[in-house]
């Protein structure tokens, strides 16, 4: 934390220096920074750049609030297997003020956090994680005796910009979700008029904080937002047309019993009630856990987590959705299915491998 | 005698407040405040109970 004296020697460096302190050799910085130009859904003729903006730009002071919160979103950022290059980024950061991690506690707590705001006014991040309630005088979260709503005006106020992380502080979350018994609002709702930009999700990926604080490092600005406030690199895609699972979608191979011969062979999670086409994140590629896996790979549908009031709109889970948007009137998924295994039957056929397909479609309707 | 707060207390996962009554530099009596609410149960009454998990593992 900040009084480590470690921590202090480094706070004039820039983040390749500190990285190379850690032991970083050039390689692994570079291979960080092909990643996150990935993930920022950039050329890779940016790489450059973003490596150039790093090797320049001294390290951001950055304080962490955490309201209506379960943690899972810090876990999400802690947890990992190895301490990766992004969670180093993350964490060479001058987190100055984080409740789960730090040392101080109490009012040296407090302290910290204030001098940030009076000291460092307009020129640092603030992270927020969890919902702000705002029902009866902010009493549901109190932090130093003082209500979250509060805290989050004076802090994010007065900040350069705000992560909101974390479906809760995006959009209110599971706090909010009905009968809302405490008033839980997200950032933007409680702070309005203030830079949010908000990464849902239930957790948040933790390479989608790591490559907005680069783009911001490296444009100097925040990335383009979709309307509900989320990055577009990150939230611009649908799940269902990039998932594993989209050609089991399209073949009509849907999964009816957990645990029949569709799941144990991997097959589309829509008959059980997942979300993927109607979430928007970049859960297929990104992933969770360094890339290690996301629900739909485990063998669960998408729960449409990084949607607003996903609790009560996306509930009950495992209902099927009623009719996937940009499929026309067709009532079932297997109409949907099989109505898209034949157009694409018949785009194969015009390449001339259609004969595969289509034995492997009339096994499937006589399967059923 | 002397009475101290602190709050919040940290590196534990959510959020508490410990208050102290102090007599002769020893701690007579505390008393410990969990200083957030969200109301969980309420929120999961007459909910689908297959979807139990996922709103109580979020705890």
């Amino acid at each position: 934390m900040a009084s480590s004296s470690k921590r202090d020697d480094l706070s004039g460096v820039t983040i390749y220096e500190a990285l190379k302190e850690r032991g970083f050799s050039r390689r692994d910085f570079l291979s960080f920074c092909t990643l996150i130009t990935a993930t920022l859904a950039l050329p890779s003729t940016f790489v450059s750049k973003v490596a150039e903006a790093l090797e320049r730009r001294k390290k951001p002071v950055l304080v962490w609030l955490e309201f209506q919160d379960c943690a899972g979103n810090t876990e999400a950022l802690l947890r990992a297997s190895k301490p990766t290059v992004g969670e180093i980024v993350l964490d060479i950061l001058s987190v100055e003020y984080h409740e789960t991690i730090m040392a101080a506690a109490g009012h040296q707590a407090e302290k910290s956090l204030m001098d940030v705001v009076k000291n460092q006014k307009g020129r640092y991040i603030a992270v927020v994680e969890g919902s702000v309630p705002m029902g009866d005088g902010g009493v549901y979260c109190c932090v130093g005796g003082r209500a979250a709503k509060e805290t989050v005006k004076e802090v994010c106020g007065n900040a350069m910009a705000t992560l909101a992380v974390g479906t809760c502080a995006a959009y209110g979350g599971l706090p909010a979700a009905s009968p809302n018994p405490t008033g839980a609002v997200g950032v933007t709702q409680a702070v309005p008029g203030v830079p949010v930009v908000n990464l849902p999700g239930c957790p948040v990926n933790v390479e989608n904080i790591t490559a907005t604080v680069v783009h911001f490092l490296t444009f100097g600005s925040l990335p383009p937002l979709d309307s509900r406030g989320r990055p577009l690199f990150a939230y611009g895609k649908r799940i269902h047309d990039n998932c594993e699972r989209r050609a089991h979608f399209d073949a009509g191979q849907f999964v009816r019993q957990w645990g029949d011969e569709g799941h144990r062979k991997g097959w589309c999670l829509y008959e059980m009630g997942c979300k993927g086409p109607e979430t928007f994140k970049n859960c297929p590629t990104v992933k969770y856990n360094e890339g290690t896996s996301w629900p739909v790979q485990a063998g669960h549908g998408c729960i449409g987590c990084a949607e607003p009031a996903f609790w009560d709109r996306m509930a009950p889970f495992y209902r099927r959705l009623p009719q996937p948007p940009g499929f026309g009137v067709e009532s079932t998924a297997d109409k949907v299915g099989a109505g898209l295994a034949a157009v694409t039957g018949a785009a194969l056929v015009a390449h001339g491998i259609g004969r595969i397909l289509s034995g492997g479609k009339k096994k499937e309707e006589e399967r059923r | 005698m002397a009475k101290i707060a602190i709050d919040p207390i940290t590196r534990i996962e959510g959020h508490l407040r410990i208050e102290a009554k102090i007599e002769g530099g020893k701690v007579v009596d505390a008393w410990a405040s969990s200083t957030m609410f969200r109301g969980i149960e309420l929120i999961l009454e007459g909910r689908d109970p297959r979807d139990a998990w996922a709103f109580a593992q979020r705890i």
